[in-house]
Protein backbone atom coordinates (compact mmCIF):
# COMPACT_ATOMS: atom_id res chain seq x y z
CA UNK A 1 0.00 0.00 0.00
CA UNK A 2 2.76 2.29 0.92
CA UNK A 3 5.23 1.49 -2.21
CA UNK A 4 5.29 5.16 -3.34
CA UNK A 5 8.81 5.91 -1.56
CA UNK A 6 11.08 5.21 -4.87
CA UNK A 7 10.15 7.19 -7.77
CA UNK A 8 10.31 4.04 -10.01
CA UNK A 9 7.39 3.47 -12.13
CA UNK A 10 7.02 0.15 -13.70
CA UNK A 11 6.81 -0.05 -17.00
CA UNK A 12 7.85 -1.68 -20.42
CA UNK A 13 10.41 0.21 -22.51
CA UNK A 14 13.57 0.30 -24.12
CA UNK A 15 14.89 2.64 -21.36
CA UNK A 16 13.79 0.85 -18.25
CA UNK A 17 15.41 -2.43 -19.64
CA UNK A 18 18.43 -0.50 -19.69
CA UNK A 19 21.49 -1.72 -17.57
CA UNK A 20 21.17 0.51 -14.59
CA UNK A 21 25.08 1.10 -14.49
CA UNK A 22 24.27 2.60 -18.65
CA UNK A 23 21.56 5.12 -17.77
CA UNK A 24 23.76 6.04 -14.75
CA UNK A 25 26.88 6.60 -16.84
CA UNK A 26 24.53 8.38 -19.17
CA UNK A 27 23.30 10.52 -16.36
CA UNK A 28 26.87 11.81 -15.33
CA UNK A 29 27.63 12.21 -19.09
CA UNK A 30 24.61 14.63 -19.78
CA UNK A 31 25.74 16.26 -16.63
CA UNK A 32 29.38 16.88 -17.14
CA UNK A 33 28.72 18.24 -20.80
CA UNK A 34 26.20 20.31 -19.34
CA UNK A 35 28.44 21.91 -16.84
CA UNK A 36 31.64 21.93 -18.74
CA UNK A 37 30.47 22.76 -22.65
CA UNK A 38 32.25 25.76 -23.48
CA UNK A 39 29.01 26.60 -25.60
CA UNK A 40 26.60 29.00 -24.35
CA UNK A 41 23.42 26.78 -25.32
CA UNK A 42 24.67 23.72 -24.59
CA UNK A 43 22.63 22.67 -21.63
CA UNK A 44 19.54 24.32 -23.48
CA UNK A 45 19.56 21.36 -26.32
CA UNK A 46 20.54 19.00 -23.99
CA UNK A 47 17.14 19.24 -22.00
CA UNK A 48 15.37 19.77 -25.51
CA UNK A 49 16.46 17.30 -27.70
CA UNK A 50 18.12 14.39 -25.25
CA UNK A 51 16.18 14.39 -21.89
CA UNK A 52 12.64 15.33 -22.76
CA UNK A 53 12.75 12.81 -25.99
CA UNK A 54 14.12 9.90 -23.22
CA UNK A 55 11.63 10.78 -21.19
CA UNK A 56 8.73 9.82 -23.88
CA UNK A 57 11.31 6.83 -25.13
CA UNK A 58 10.91 5.99 -21.89
CA UNK A 59 6.97 6.15 -21.23
CA UNK A 60 7.18 8.42 -18.37
CA UNK A 61 6.56 11.75 -19.71
CA UNK A 62 3.45 12.55 -17.82
CA UNK A 63 5.33 11.90 -14.59
CA UNK A 64 8.72 13.27 -15.32
CA UNK A 65 6.79 16.46 -16.39
CA UNK A 66 4.89 16.05 -12.88
CA UNK A 67 8.19 16.26 -11.07
CA UNK A 68 9.66 19.07 -13.56
CA UNK A 69 6.96 21.35 -13.07
CA UNK A 70 6.61 20.34 -9.29
CA UNK A 71 10.05 19.91 -8.03
CA UNK A 72 12.74 21.01 -10.33
CA UNK A 73 10.90 24.59 -11.78
CA UNK A 74 10.46 26.06 -8.52
CA UNK A 75 14.35 24.95 -7.58
CA UNK A 76 15.36 26.51 -10.65
CA UNK A 77 13.38 29.13 -10.99
CA UNK A 78 15.05 30.43 -7.22
CA UNK A 79 18.39 30.05 -8.56
CA UNK A 80 17.61 31.98 -11.90
CA UNK A 81 16.40 34.96 -9.87
CA UNK A 82 19.25 34.79 -6.74
CA UNK A 83 21.78 34.66 -9.73
CA UNK A 84 20.02 37.32 -11.84
CA UNK A 85 20.33 39.39 -9.65
CA UNK A 86 23.43 39.04 -7.29
CA UNK A 87 25.77 38.46 -10.39
CA UNK A 88 27.74 41.78 -10.42
CA UNK A 89 28.91 41.21 -14.02
CA UNK A 90 28.24 43.17 -16.90
CA UNK A 91 27.37 47.22 -17.82
CA UNK A 92 23.71 46.91 -20.08
CA UNK A 93 21.55 47.86 -16.73
CA UNK A 94 18.38 46.66 -17.22
CA UNK A 95 16.52 46.70 -14.56
CA UNK A 96 17.61 48.13 -11.20
CA UNK A 97 16.03 48.02 -7.54
CA UNK A 98 17.96 49.80 -5.00
CA UNK A 99 21.55 48.62 -4.37
CA UNK A 100 20.12 45.30 -6.87
CA UNK A 101 20.26 46.11 -10.71
CA UNK A 102 20.32 43.28 -13.76
CA UNK A 103 22.28 43.19 -16.42
CA UNK A 104 21.99 41.30 -20.03
CA UNK A 105 25.37 39.81 -18.36
CA UNK A 106 23.79 38.59 -15.52
CA UNK A 107 20.70 37.61 -16.99
CA UNK A 108 22.62 35.75 -19.49
CA UNK A 109 24.97 34.25 -17.02
CA UNK A 110 21.71 33.18 -14.66
CA UNK A 111 19.61 31.72 -17.28
CA UNK A 112 22.12 29.32 -18.18
CA UNK A 113 23.44 28.20 -15.22
CA UNK A 114 19.57 27.50 -14.00
CA UNK A 115 19.25 25.64 -17.24
CA UNK A 116 22.83 23.17 -15.93
CA UNK A 117 21.23 22.71 -12.90
CA UNK A 118 17.75 21.43 -14.48
CA UNK A 119 19.85 18.93 -16.88
CA UNK A 120 21.52 17.91 -13.76
CA UNK A 121 18.03 17.20 -11.85
CA UNK A 122 16.03 16.42 -14.28
CA UNK A 123 18.16 13.12 -15.81
CA UNK A 124 18.68 12.09 -12.25
CA UNK A 125 14.89 12.14 -11.74
CA UNK A 126 14.70 10.26 -15.69
CA UNK A 127 17.24 7.82 -14.35
CA UNK A 128 14.87 7.44 -10.90
CA UNK A 129 11.88 6.99 -12.97
CA UNK A 130 13.01 4.21 -15.00
CA UNK A 131 15.15 2.53 -12.52
CA UNK A 132 14.38 0.18 -9.47
CA UNK A 133 16.46 1.13 -6.60
CA UNK A 134 16.93 -2.18 -5.48
CA UNK A 135 17.54 -3.48 -9.15
CA UNK A 136 20.33 -0.59 -9.69
CA UNK A 137 21.90 -1.61 -6.12
CA UNK A 138 22.14 -5.33 -6.92
CA UNK A 139 23.92 -4.11 -10.43
CA UNK A 140 26.12 -2.14 -8.27
CA UNK A 141 26.96 -4.91 -5.85
CA UNK A 142 27.50 -7.50 -8.39
CA UNK A 143 30.08 -4.68 -9.95
CA UNK A 144 31.81 -4.42 -6.72
CA UNK A 145 29.90 -1.61 -4.42
CA UNK A 146 30.20 -3.12 -1.07
CA UNK A 147 27.16 -5.05 0.28
CA UNK A 148 26.75 -2.69 3.09
CA UNK A 149 26.69 0.42 0.89
CA UNK A 150 23.73 -1.48 -1.09
CA UNK A 151 21.85 -2.24 2.49
CA UNK A 152 22.03 1.41 4.03
CA UNK A 153 20.02 2.48 0.40
CA UNK A 154 17.74 -0.40 0.26
CA UNK A 155 17.23 -0.30 4.02
CA UNK A 156 16.12 3.36 3.81
CA UNK A 157 13.77 3.44 1.02
CA UNK A 158 11.86 0.01 2.58
CA UNK A 159 12.00 1.27 6.12
CA UNK A 160 10.37 4.88 5.35
CA UNK A 161 7.00 3.05 4.85
CA UNK A 162 6.91 0.73 7.07
CA UNK A 163 7.67 3.78 9.67
CA UNK A 164 4.43 5.68 7.93
CA UNK A 165 2.12 3.11 8.40
CA UNK A 166 3.35 2.63 11.83
CA UNK A 167 2.92 5.91 12.62
CA UNK A 168 -0.29 5.79 11.07
CA UNK A 169 -1.29 2.90 13.63
CA UNK A 170 -0.04 4.53 16.69
CA UNK A 171 -2.14 7.40 15.61
CA UNK A 172 -5.23 5.39 15.96
CA UNK A 173 -3.85 3.77 18.75
CA UNK A 174 -3.96 7.32 20.98
CA UNK A 175 -6.87 8.54 19.20
CA UNK A 176 -8.70 5.51 20.59
CA UNK A 177 -7.06 6.08 24.03
CA UNK A 178 -8.68 9.36 24.25
CA UNK A 179 -5.60 11.71 22.35
CA UNK A 180 -7.01 14.72 21.08
CA UNK A 181 -4.49 15.82 18.03
CA UNK A 182 -6.32 18.53 16.93
CA UNK A 183 -6.47 21.47 18.80
CA UNK A 184 -3.66 24.79 19.68
CA UNK A 185 -0.17 24.37 19.01
CA UNK A 186 0.69 23.75 22.72
CA UNK A 187 -2.07 21.25 22.70
CA UNK A 188 -0.71 19.48 19.63
CA UNK A 189 3.10 19.74 20.47
CA UNK A 190 2.02 18.34 24.33
CA UNK A 191 0.80 15.07 21.92
CA UNK A 192 3.64 14.39 20.13
CA UNK A 193 4.86 12.33 22.85
CA UNK A 194 2.92 9.86 23.03
CA UNK A 195 3.27 9.33 19.28
CA UNK A 196 7.20 9.99 19.02
CA UNK A 197 8.02 7.36 21.76
CA UNK A 198 6.68 4.22 20.36
CA UNK A 199 7.64 5.11 16.71
CA UNK A 200 11.18 5.46 17.49
CA UNK A 201 11.65 2.60 19.89
CA UNK A 202 9.93 0.34 17.66
CA UNK A 203 11.73 1.32 14.85
CA UNK A 204 15.19 0.90 16.19
CA UNK A 205 13.64 -2.30 17.59
CA UNK A 206 12.95 -3.07 14.18
CA UNK A 207 16.32 -2.20 12.58
CA UNK A 208 18.36 -4.51 15.18
CA UNK A 209 15.80 -7.58 13.89
CA UNK A 210 16.69 -6.33 10.43
CA UNK A 211 20.05 -6.85 11.24
CA UNK A 212 19.76 -9.97 13.07
CA UNK A 213 17.57 -11.39 10.33
CA UNK A 214 20.11 -10.89 7.17
CA UNK A 215 23.05 -11.74 9.24
CA UNK A 216 21.31 -14.70 10.04
CA UNK A 217 21.34 -15.63 6.15
CA UNK A 218 24.72 -14.42 5.66
CA UNK A 219 25.30 -11.00 4.92
CA UNK A 220 28.63 -10.13 5.95
CA UNK A 221 30.04 -13.81 4.97
CA UNK A 222 32.93 -13.11 2.57
CA UNK A 223 32.24 -15.77 0.24
CA UNK A 224 30.86 -14.75 -3.44
CA UNK A 225 26.99 -14.49 -3.71
CA UNK A 226 24.91 -15.48 -6.46
CA UNK A 227 22.08 -13.12 -6.67
CA UNK A 228 18.16 -14.12 -7.69
CA UNK A 229 17.51 -11.53 -10.13
CA UNK A 230 19.66 -11.58 -13.53
CA UNK A 231 20.10 -8.04 -14.58
CA UNK A 232 20.54 -7.91 -18.61
CA UNK A 233 23.98 -6.15 -20.21
CA UNK A 234 25.46 -6.40 -23.41
CA UNK A 235 28.29 -6.13 -25.20
CA UNK A 236 26.01 -3.21 -27.08
CA UNK A 237 25.78 -1.54 -23.90
CA UNK A 238 29.41 -1.75 -23.12
CA UNK A 239 30.23 -0.12 -25.96
CA UNK A 240 27.70 2.73 -25.45
CA UNK A 241 29.42 2.93 -21.74
CA UNK A 242 32.97 3.14 -23.20
CA UNK A 243 31.25 6.10 -25.48
CA UNK A 244 29.86 8.16 -22.84
CA UNK A 245 33.07 7.64 -20.38
CA UNK A 246 35.37 9.12 -23.14
CA UNK A 247 32.82 11.90 -23.77
CA UNK A 248 33.05 12.40 -19.88
CA UNK A 249 36.89 12.17 -19.98
CA UNK A 250 36.78 14.83 -22.90
CA UNK A 251 34.86 17.03 -21.02
CA UNK A 252 36.99 17.22 -18.25
CA UNK A 253 40.20 17.73 -20.57
CA UNK A 254 38.53 20.16 -22.54
CA UNK A 255 37.08 22.35 -19.54
CA UNK A 256 41.28 22.04 -18.05
CA UNK A 257 42.35 22.72 -21.58
CA UNK A 258 40.96 25.98 -22.28
CA UNK B 1 -24.71 0.87 25.27
CA UNK B 2 -26.18 -0.21 22.37
CA UNK B 3 -23.87 -0.82 18.73
CA UNK B 4 -26.44 -0.62 15.73
CA UNK B 5 -24.54 -0.29 12.52
CA UNK B 6 -26.81 0.38 9.14
CA UNK B 7 -25.67 -1.24 5.79
CA UNK B 8 -22.03 -0.37 6.59
CA UNK B 9 -19.83 -0.28 3.31
CA UNK B 10 -15.78 0.71 3.69
CA UNK B 11 -13.56 0.88 0.30
CA UNK B 12 -10.09 1.93 1.41
CA UNK B 13 -8.40 4.46 -1.19
CA UNK B 14 -7.11 1.36 -2.91
CA UNK B 15 -10.10 0.52 -4.13
CA UNK B 16 -10.28 -2.53 -1.87
CA UNK B 17 -14.11 -3.07 -0.98
CA UNK B 18 -13.45 -4.43 2.73
CA UNK B 19 -16.86 -4.07 4.13
CA UNK B 20 -19.76 -4.45 1.61
CA UNK B 21 -22.96 -3.60 3.57
CA UNK B 22 -23.06 -4.90 7.33
CA UNK B 23 -25.97 -4.65 9.40
CA UNK B 24 -25.55 -5.82 12.67
CA UNK B 25 -27.40 -4.81 16.00
CA UNK B 26 -25.01 -5.60 19.57
CA UNK B 27 -26.79 -5.08 22.82
CA UNK B 28 -25.45 -3.54 26.01
CA UNK B 29 -23.67 -5.86 27.98
CA UNK B 30 -22.86 -8.48 25.14
CA UNK B 31 -19.92 -10.23 24.95
CA UNK B 32 -18.99 -10.96 20.58
CA UNK B 33 -16.61 -12.57 19.21
CA UNK B 34 -15.60 -11.84 15.73
CA UNK B 35 -14.25 -14.48 13.60
CA UNK B 36 -13.00 -14.92 9.96
CA UNK B 37 -10.19 -15.24 7.66
CA UNK B 38 -7.39 -12.62 7.29
CA UNK B 39 -8.66 -9.73 5.29
CA UNK B 40 -12.44 -10.22 5.88
CA UNK B 41 -12.64 -7.00 7.34
CA UNK B 42 -12.28 -7.34 11.04
CA UNK B 43 -10.25 -5.13 11.95
CA UNK B 44 -12.11 -2.49 9.33
CA UNK B 45 -15.56 -3.48 10.63
CA UNK B 46 -14.15 -2.74 14.75
CA UNK B 47 -12.53 0.65 13.60
CA UNK B 48 -15.76 1.83 12.52
CA UNK B 49 -16.79 1.67 16.25
CA UNK B 50 -14.48 4.36 17.43
CA UNK B 51 -14.83 6.49 14.53
CA UNK B 52 -11.41 5.80 13.43
CA UNK B 53 -12.98 4.45 10.45
CA UNK B 54 -15.31 6.47 8.48
CA UNK B 55 -18.53 4.52 6.59
CA UNK B 56 -18.41 5.02 3.05
CA UNK B 57 -21.89 4.58 3.04
CA UNK B 58 -24.16 3.51 5.79
CA UNK B 59 -23.88 4.36 9.39
CA UNK B 60 -22.76 3.31 12.62
CA UNK B 61 -24.60 4.52 16.03
CA UNK B 62 -22.72 4.31 19.38
CA UNK B 63 -25.88 4.55 21.78
CA UNK B 64 -27.04 7.71 20.16
CA UNK B 65 -24.10 9.29 18.63
CA UNK B 66 -23.29 8.54 15.16
CA UNK B 67 -19.99 7.98 14.77
CA UNK B 68 -19.50 10.66 11.67
CA UNK B 69 -20.37 13.54 13.95
CA UNK B 70 -18.25 12.85 16.80
CA UNK B 71 -14.32 12.64 17.41
CA UNK B 72 -12.31 9.82 17.60
CA UNK B 73 -10.97 11.55 21.14
CA UNK B 74 -14.73 12.15 22.08
CA UNK B 75 -15.45 8.35 21.31
CA UNK B 76 -13.19 7.49 23.79
CA UNK B 77 -15.54 7.89 26.30
CA UNK B 78 -17.60 5.25 25.29
CA UNK B 79 -15.16 2.78 23.18
CA UNK B 80 -12.73 1.45 24.35
CA UNK B 81 -10.28 -0.01 22.25
CA UNK B 82 -7.06 -2.31 22.53
CA UNK B 83 -4.81 -2.31 19.42
CA UNK B 84 -3.07 -5.71 18.77
CA UNK B 85 0.46 -4.56 19.23
CA UNK B 86 1.27 -2.78 22.90
CA UNK B 87 4.01 -1.66 21.49
CA UNK B 88 1.98 0.46 19.97
CA UNK B 89 0.58 2.77 21.98
CA UNK B 90 2.96 2.47 25.56
CA UNK B 91 5.20 5.46 25.60
CA UNK B 92 5.26 6.21 29.43
CA UNK B 93 8.19 5.97 31.93
CA UNK B 94 6.27 3.71 34.16
CA UNK B 95 3.00 1.30 34.04
CA UNK B 96 0.94 3.52 36.31
CA UNK B 97 1.49 6.64 34.58
CA UNK B 98 1.32 5.05 31.44
CA UNK B 99 -2.41 3.80 32.90
CA UNK B 100 -3.62 7.11 33.78
CA UNK B 101 -2.72 8.74 30.21
CA UNK B 102 -6.64 7.44 29.34
CA UNK B 103 -8.83 8.23 31.42
CA UNK B 104 -7.20 11.68 32.09
CA UNK B 105 -7.74 12.03 28.37
CA UNK B 106 -11.18 12.03 29.27
CA UNK B 107 -11.24 14.44 31.94
CA UNK B 108 -12.14 12.51 34.82
CA UNK B 109 -11.71 13.61 37.85
CA UNK B 110 -8.48 13.13 40.20
CA UNK B 111 -10.21 10.66 42.73
CA UNK B 112 -12.00 8.78 40.34
CA UNK B 113 -8.81 8.30 38.14
CA UNK B 114 -6.93 7.06 41.22
CA UNK B 115 -9.71 4.66 41.62
CA UNK B 116 -10.24 3.54 37.96
CA UNK B 117 -6.23 2.97 37.70
CA UNK B 118 -6.19 0.87 40.77
CA UNK B 119 -9.11 -1.33 39.89
CA UNK B 120 -7.50 -1.81 36.17
CA UNK B 121 -3.71 -2.95 37.97
CA UNK B 122 -6.00 -5.39 40.38
CA UNK B 123 -7.75 -6.63 36.74
CA UNK B 124 -4.54 -7.30 34.60
CA UNK B 125 -2.30 -8.68 37.99
CA UNK B 126 -0.22 -5.63 37.66
CA UNK B 127 -0.31 -3.82 40.71
CA UNK B 128 3.26 -5.18 41.51
CA UNK B 129 4.50 -3.51 38.73
CA UNK B 130 3.20 0.00 38.66
CA UNK B 131 6.71 1.66 38.63
CA UNK B 132 8.31 -0.24 36.04
CA UNK B 133 8.91 1.08 32.74
CA UNK B 134 6.83 -0.75 30.32
CA UNK B 135 9.46 -1.70 27.91
CA UNK B 136 11.62 -3.53 30.65
CA UNK B 137 7.92 -5.86 31.18
CA UNK B 138 7.91 -8.81 29.15
CA UNK B 139 5.60 -9.04 26.09
CA UNK B 140 2.77 -10.83 27.91
CA UNK B 141 3.11 -8.15 30.49
CA UNK B 142 3.10 -5.53 28.26
CA UNK B 143 -0.09 -6.50 26.67
CA UNK B 144 -1.50 -6.62 30.17
CA UNK B 145 -0.25 -2.83 30.30
CA UNK B 146 -1.91 -2.04 27.37
CA UNK B 147 -5.51 -3.22 28.52
CA UNK B 148 -4.91 -2.13 31.38
CA UNK B 149 -4.31 1.19 30.23
CA UNK B 150 -8.03 0.81 27.55
CA UNK B 151 -10.23 -1.16 30.61
CA UNK B 152 -8.89 2.12 33.18
CA UNK B 153 -11.07 4.46 30.50
CA UNK B 154 -14.28 3.13 32.50
CA UNK B 155 -16.04 2.66 28.72
CA UNK B 156 -19.10 1.03 28.35
CA UNK B 157 -17.67 -0.99 24.98
CA UNK B 158 -14.44 -2.39 25.18
CA UNK B 159 -12.70 -3.79 22.06
CA UNK B 160 -9.83 -6.20 21.65
CA UNK B 161 -7.57 -6.93 18.67
CA UNK B 162 -6.70 -10.58 18.63
CA UNK B 163 -5.83 -10.08 22.50
CA UNK B 164 -4.43 -13.79 22.37
CA UNK B 165 -2.18 -14.19 19.97
CA UNK B 166 1.42 -15.00 21.08
CA UNK B 167 0.22 -15.39 24.94
CA UNK B 168 0.88 -18.23 26.94
CA UNK B 169 -1.91 -20.21 28.40
CA UNK B 170 -1.46 -18.54 31.78
CA UNK B 171 -2.23 -14.85 30.15
CA UNK B 172 -4.86 -16.11 28.11
CA UNK B 173 -6.46 -17.12 31.27
CA UNK B 174 -5.68 -13.59 32.78
CA UNK B 175 -7.26 -12.25 29.75
CA UNK B 176 -10.15 -14.38 30.30
CA UNK B 177 -10.53 -13.14 33.66
CA UNK B 178 -10.56 -9.87 32.76
CA UNK B 179 -13.15 -10.31 30.54
CA UNK B 180 -15.46 -12.16 32.71
CA UNK B 181 -15.08 -9.33 34.97
CA UNK B 182 -15.92 -6.91 32.69
CA UNK B 183 -18.87 -9.34 32.36
CA UNK B 184 -20.39 -8.88 35.19
CA UNK B 185 -19.89 -4.88 35.30
CA UNK B 186 -22.07 -4.70 32.71
CA UNK B 187 -19.95 -3.77 30.13
CA UNK B 188 -20.12 -4.78 26.10
CA UNK B 189 -16.96 -6.58 25.13
CA UNK B 190 -15.90 -7.24 21.27
CA UNK B 191 -12.98 -9.33 20.61
CA UNK B 192 -11.42 -10.05 17.59
CA UNK B 193 -9.63 -13.41 17.33
CA UNK B 194 -8.22 -16.72 15.61
CA UNK B 195 -8.30 -18.51 18.46
CA UNK B 196 -11.10 -20.68 18.47
CA UNK B 197 -11.04 -22.66 21.85
CA UNK B 198 -10.82 -18.70 23.57
CA UNK B 199 -13.77 -17.73 21.50
CA UNK B 200 -15.89 -20.62 22.25
CA UNK B 201 -15.21 -20.48 25.93
CA UNK B 202 -15.21 -16.81 26.63
CA UNK B 203 -18.18 -15.35 24.05
CA UNK B 204 -22.10 -15.83 24.23
CA UNK B 205 -22.29 -14.62 20.55
CA UNK B 206 -19.91 -15.09 17.50
CA UNK B 207 -20.02 -13.20 14.24
CA UNK B 208 -18.18 -14.64 11.43
CA UNK B 209 -17.44 -12.22 8.37
CA UNK B 210 -16.09 -13.91 5.10
CA UNK B 211 -14.74 -10.83 2.63
CA UNK B 212 -16.54 -8.27 4.34
CA UNK B 213 -19.98 -9.74 4.75
CA UNK B 214 -21.45 -11.56 7.87
CA UNK B 215 -21.55 -14.95 7.32
CA UNK B 216 -23.17 -16.15 10.12
CA UNK B 217 -24.45 -14.64 13.16
CA UNK B 218 -25.80 -16.14 16.12
CA UNK B 219 -24.78 -17.66 19.80
CA UNK B 220 -21.50 -19.11 20.41
CA UNK B 221 -23.36 -23.13 19.92
CA UNK B 222 -25.02 -22.38 16.51
CA UNK B 223 -21.82 -20.54 14.40
CA UNK B 224 -19.65 -23.19 16.08
CA UNK B 225 -21.88 -26.03 15.18
CA UNK B 226 -22.26 -24.98 11.22
CA UNK B 227 -18.35 -26.42 10.19
CA UNK B 228 -19.30 -26.57 6.53
CA UNK B 229 -20.07 -22.72 6.73
CA UNK B 230 -17.40 -21.70 8.99
CA UNK B 231 -15.02 -23.38 6.57
CA UNK B 232 -15.57 -21.09 3.98
CA UNK B 233 -13.49 -17.97 5.92
CA UNK B 234 -11.13 -20.98 6.82
CA UNK B 235 -12.33 -21.16 10.76
CA UNK B 236 -12.17 -24.71 12.03
CA UNK B 237 -14.56 -25.34 15.16
CA UNK B 238 -12.87 -26.25 18.42
CA UNK B 239 -11.46 -29.91 18.37
CA UNK B 240 -13.90 -30.95 21.61
CA UNK B 241 -17.25 -29.16 18.88
CA UNK B 242 -16.08 -31.39 15.94
CA UNK B 243 -15.13 -34.39 18.19
CA UNK B 244 -18.56 -34.03 20.14
CA UNK B 245 -20.57 -34.18 15.81
CA UNK B 246 -18.35 -37.28 14.58
CA UNK B 247 -19.54 -39.05 17.78
CA UNK B 248 -23.15 -38.30 17.16
CA UNK B 249 -23.54 -36.02 19.89
CA UNK B 250 -27.34 -33.94 19.73
CA UNK B 251 -26.35 -30.78 21.18
CA UNK B 252 -23.15 -28.77 19.92
CA UNK B 253 -20.94 -28.22 22.81
CA UNK B 254 -18.33 -26.09 23.38
CA UNK B 255 -15.73 -26.73 25.79
CA UNK B 256 -15.19 -29.43 28.56
CA UNK B 257 -18.26 -29.33 30.54
CA UNK B 258 -20.54 -29.43 28.08
CA UNK B 259 -18.57 -32.22 26.42
CA UNK B 260 -19.01 -34.51 29.41
CA UNK B 261 -22.36 -33.42 30.51
CA UNK B 262 -23.51 -34.72 26.87
CA UNK B 263 -21.63 -37.92 27.04
CA UNK B 264 -23.48 -38.97 30.48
Amino acid sequence: MHERLSFHIKRDSVLHRLNPLTKLTLVLALIMVAFTSPWYWTPHLLFLFVIIPLSFIGKVFREFFFAATRLILPAAGFLFLMQAFFQPIGEHVIFKFYFLDITQESLMFAFKNAMRVIVMVSSFTLFLLTTHPSELMSDLTRRGLPGQFAYVIISTLQILPQIQSKSQTIISAQRSRGLDTEGNFFKRAGSLVPLVGPLVFGSLVEVEERAIAIEARGFTSKSIKTSLYEIADTSFEKIIRWGLIIIIILSIVLNIWL
Amino acid sequence: MKIEINDLRFTYPTGLEALQGISLTIEAGEQVAIVGQNGAGKTTLVRHFNGLLQPSSGSVLIGEWDTKKHSVAKLASRVGYVFQNPDEQLFSKDVGTEIRFGPRNLGYSKEKIDELVTRALSLTELSDKTDTNPYDLSPTWRKMAALASVIAMDTPIVIFDEPTTGQDAVNVARIANVIAELRKEGKTVITITHDIDFCAENFDRVIALSNGKILLDGSARDVLGQEEILAQTYVDPPQLTRLGKRLGLKETVRNQDEFLKALK
